[in-house]
């Protein structure tokens, strides 16, 4: 069997690597020790991918949310639900969409290869009827329902309102009750052929297992079939945002505020690893638990516990957000930026930038203690054409010369707000 | 392709004037780990201070006085953790604080990381900035209002507040109705000293259990255990366990009327099945049978075939003996799930569970008892929760009585449960119809142990 091993010493971890002449990759990290082991079987295909052109050259544009209905209705099989499946054999299945990607795993102890097995049968044989289509809308209307309510989901998406004006990644990842109401057998179908290819997906094992009869298992049930990867189509979206503020109320108990910047800069690969890892220096040294301004706003009273900022970008988008609850958003806006601009003014001071590199290294090791983690995050870099274990390298090679030179390109840009006040 | 398991234990190390100390070692991990536990009777009097301690004593000590000293301080020791938390465990209220750093192997210094961080962690619970026998009283009221906002925010989440409402209305009267960070109006009651005071009986004479996780060898261990003597401890409280035992005179109903759209049903039981009793696990596997999983009773039913919910699930509260079924739905579908939900609580007692759903249970149960041992947190929880429901079972012997648990021990169980409140948030029809979001992860909450 011809497969690569890579050792990453320093992380003190082995990665095993596979391809499969469908042009489907399998990874695999062992985690020796670990009772949990975990499969993964995911496709490079989103909520975000509502347009994209067929093999045949056709223009598809489907209805919002069916990437994740498609995902609902996979469990479904001739012969039952998958989950009953899993169930027998004590494993827990489960499945997510995100902007950009569908992915259906499943965590076990005992029968790995069976329940492997399954894994990929499942995904490969879709059986979708119209009937069980129209039973599916009422349990994703309850989903949609739900995050109506929550004010969490709310915040975030009326932030991604704000800043585009064109690309999808400002849709609901469900829909909504009108767009899955369009949602039938063909459509789902003709999206499942066009993005469960093999050269379009990828199997992510973690956990004590042999690499030998992980990909003697792959090999033998792949199966190959028409069409590589289908080409997406997302809209022009201008550098501009679509608004600054939005503002929506909510049962709360005090105002919840949400600012992002919207990223122009398209990478992929290692240079969008770096980008990323940068973004998360710069938002840790401006309002990170060690920096002035946190600090400050926290002794004010006008922020909280529930601070939190994040970096997400990838190879159709990219943004990066912060908030939390605060009795008076704007105020807090000010400041923060306020805080922002002086920092473009003056740059990362160097041992800040060395102090919080080191701690976001620390933080990576640590994702090594997961299967789980480890194996999203190995899927996730792959499918921006890049490995997750080259963080490693990132942080090695980044320095304060070129995440200052980001910092000055993106942080001069308007940021948006959205707020969430008590009704 | 499968390989031994290892066995997770507990190591006791050393018991002293009401702490103890264990030490959980496995080289799997690429972090070491310290919990300590302070343990009280969840008692209104003391319920909020409990709460705000461990916020108060993160804001600063004596070597960092300040907070942003403090995560500076951690920012340097390679992203280590200190942080600090309150909860209850039936009638037990925790004050709980952790350390956790990644191990010295993996850092460019080798410095002994444990060492730095465990003093670190010592020097917040033993030496806080203190004066005049009080907080720093800035930071002391900065700390309640954040206190008073976190109590207040419950209401955000309206699944998790419609299930702590139920828990209130079916305990009113009871000291589990105090939630975890007690009241707002009690917070809204403390002074710097008082709270100091309460801090001072914390750390004097509550029990303690200590646990050490990870790879750590016996000086550091040993080291690690001598910082405790530095407060004379006295006086040890006990904490003792609620009576399980209840019967229901009349089904309670509890409507609240909120501005939501979706409804949240929460049905409320009493088990009358305290955790050290051997039907103990029966319960467990009574629970995994009706709503524990997706192959349980209410998923299949209420969603899968009825499809009026995306969440229909059981949990129990292990320590106070309770049982609670949680469901999102549709106002006009409320009946209709309800006489779904009793149908299965109804099929449970009257033995109409099959071979197939008791074996998944089993195994499922299984897989989540070995899937523990790798989570350093999980199996601290898991050691600390032993201790509390004076079970002596490590996880081989109880997994082995969960094996055992037969459908008749199910069905005896089943006998023995009670409904007690049902609770309904209710859209009040005022919240404007908007465009719908969701999450990206199709996971219904998990059941609880």
């Amino acid at each position: 069997m011809d497969y690569k091993t890579i050792n990453y010493d320093r992380l003190g971890e082995t990665l095993y690597e596979y391809d499969h002449p469908t042009g489907l990759k399998a990874f695999l990290i062992r985690k020796p020790g670990y009772n949990k082991k975990t499969a993964l079987f995911a496709a490079d295909y989103g909520s975000i991918d509502n347009v994209f052109k067929k093999s045949d050259g056709q223009v598809m544009n489907v209805p919002d949310g069916i990437a994740h209905f498609l995902e609902h209705k996979l469990f479904e099989q001739e012969d039952g639900n998958m989950l009953d499946k899993f169930s027998k054999l004590g494993s827990s299945p489960n499945a997510f969409t995100s902007f950009n990607q569908t992915a259906y795993y499943f965590s076990c102890t005992d029968l790995f290869e069976e329940n492997f097995r399954m894994l990929l049968d499942y995904v490969q044989n879709p059986w979708i009827t119209d009937e069980n289509v129209e039973k599916e809308k009422g349990i994703i209307g309850q989903e949609i329902r739900m995050y109506e309510d929550s004010p969490d989901w709310r915040i975030f998406f009326n932030l991604l309102d704000c800043l585009y004006v064109n690309h999808p990644v400002k849709l609901d990842i469900a829909g909504t009750l009108d767009s899955i109401a369009r949602i039938n057998k063909e459509l789902l179908y003709e999206c499942y052929n066009a993005f469960y290819t093999p050269g379009n997906m990828v199997v992510v094992v973690s956990g004590d297992v042999e690499p030998e009869p992980v990909f003697t298992i792959v090999d033998n049930m792949i199966k190959s079939r028409e069409g590589g990867r289908p080409e997406k189509r997302y809209p022009d979206e201008p550098e501009t945002l679509n608004m600054e503020y939005k503002e929506q109320k909510l049962r709360v108990s005090m105002p919840l505020f949400n600012m992002g910047i919207k990223d122009p800069v398209r990478l992929s690969g290692y240079e969008l690893l770096k980008r990323r890892t940068a973004l998360g220096i710069i938002l840790a040294s401006i309002m990170g638990r060690s920096s002035e301004l946190f600090n400050r706003l926290y002794y004010d009273g006008l922020i909280n516990d529930s601070f939190r900022f994040d970096v997400s970008a990838d190879q159709s988008y990219g943004f990066v957000n912060w908030g939390g609850q605060s009795s008076d958003p704007e105020k807090v806006s000010r400041e923060i930026r306020r805080e922002i601009d002086a920092t473009v003014e003056r740059g990362i001071d160097p041992a800040v930038f060395d102090r919080i590199k080191r701690s976001h290294e620390g933080v990576f090791v640590r994702t090594f203690n997961s299967p789980d983690i480890i194996a999203r995050e190995v899927m996730d870099a792959y499918f921006n054409r890049t490995s997750y274990f080259d963080l490693s390298r990132v942080f090695e090679e980044l320095d304060i010369d070129y995440t200052n030179g980001v910092l000055r390109d993106l942080f001069v840009r308007t940021p948006a707000l959205s707020v969430i006040n008590p009704v | 392709m499968e390989s031994g398991t290892v066995k997770t234990t507990a190591e006791k190390l050393a018991e002293k004037d009401g702490i103890t100390f264990y030490r959980i070692n496995s080289e799997k991990f690429k972090t070491n780990r310290v919990d300590i536990f302070f343990l009280d009777r969840l008692e209104r009097q003391r319920a909020s201070a409990n709460a705000i301690i461990p916020s108060v004593l993160k804001r600063g000590c004596s070597k960092f006085e300040t907070q942003r000293e403090l995560e500076a301080r951690l920012e340097e020791l390679y992203g280590a953790v200190v942080d600090g938390g309150c909860s209850k465990k039936g009638e037990t209220q925790i004050v709980s604080f952790h350390m956790s750093h990644i191990a010295d192997s993996y850092t460019s210094s080798r410095d002994n990381l444990f060492d730095q961080c465990s003093e670190l962690l010592m020097c917040i619970l033993q030496n806080p900035v203190a004066e005049d026998n009080g907080f720093k009283v800035p930071v002391f009221r900065q700390e309640r209002d954040n206190l008073v906002d976190y109590i207040r925010s419950r209401i955000n989440d309206k699944m998790r507040f419609s299930f702590l409402r139920c828990i209130e209305e079916m305990c009113s009267g009871e000291a589990f109705a105090i939630p975890d960070e007690g009241y707002e109006e009690d917070a809204l009651l403390l002074t710097p000293q008082k709270t100091f005071a309460i801090y001072r009986e914390m750390v004097e004479s509550y029990p303690c259990y200590v646990y050490m996780s990870g790879s750590i060898d016996d000086g550091s261990a040993q080291r690690f255990i001598e910082q405790f003597s530095q407060v004379a401890r006295a006086g040890i409280r006990k904490v003792e366990f609620p009576d399980v035992a209840k019967t229901v005179k009349e089904v309670r109903r509890v409507d609240e009327s909120m501005n939501v759209n979706q409804g949240k049903l929460c049905m409320g039981f009493r088990t009358n099945v305290s955790p050290s009793s051997p039907d103990y696990y029966p319960l467990v596997v009574y629970n995994g049978i009706l709503g524990g999983d997706v192959h349980s009773k209410l998923f299949q039913n209420v969603r899968e075939k009825a499809s009026l919910a995306y969440y229909a699930q059981s949990v129990l509260e292990k320590y106070k003996g309770l049982m609670v079924i949680m469901s999102g739905i549709e106002q006009e579908n409320r009946d209709k799930a309800e006489k779904i939900i009793l149908r299965q609580f109804e099929d449970m007692r009257e033995g109409n569970i099959t071979r197939e759903e008791i074996d998944a249970t089993k195994k499922s149960l299984r897989t989540g008892i070995k899937t523990m041992q790798d989570s350093q947190g999980a199996i601290v929880d898991f050691f600390l929760s032993q201790h509390l429901s004076q079970d002596g079972e490590d996880f081989e012997s109880m997994a082995e009585k969960l094996e055992a648990v037969t459908i008749d021990d199910v069905v005896r169980v089943a006998g023995k449960i009670q409904l007690d409140t049902i609770y309904f948030l209710k859209p009040d029809g005022t919240q404007p119809q908007e465009d719908p979001q969701a999450e990206l992860l199709d996971e219904p909450m998990e059941g609880g142990f």
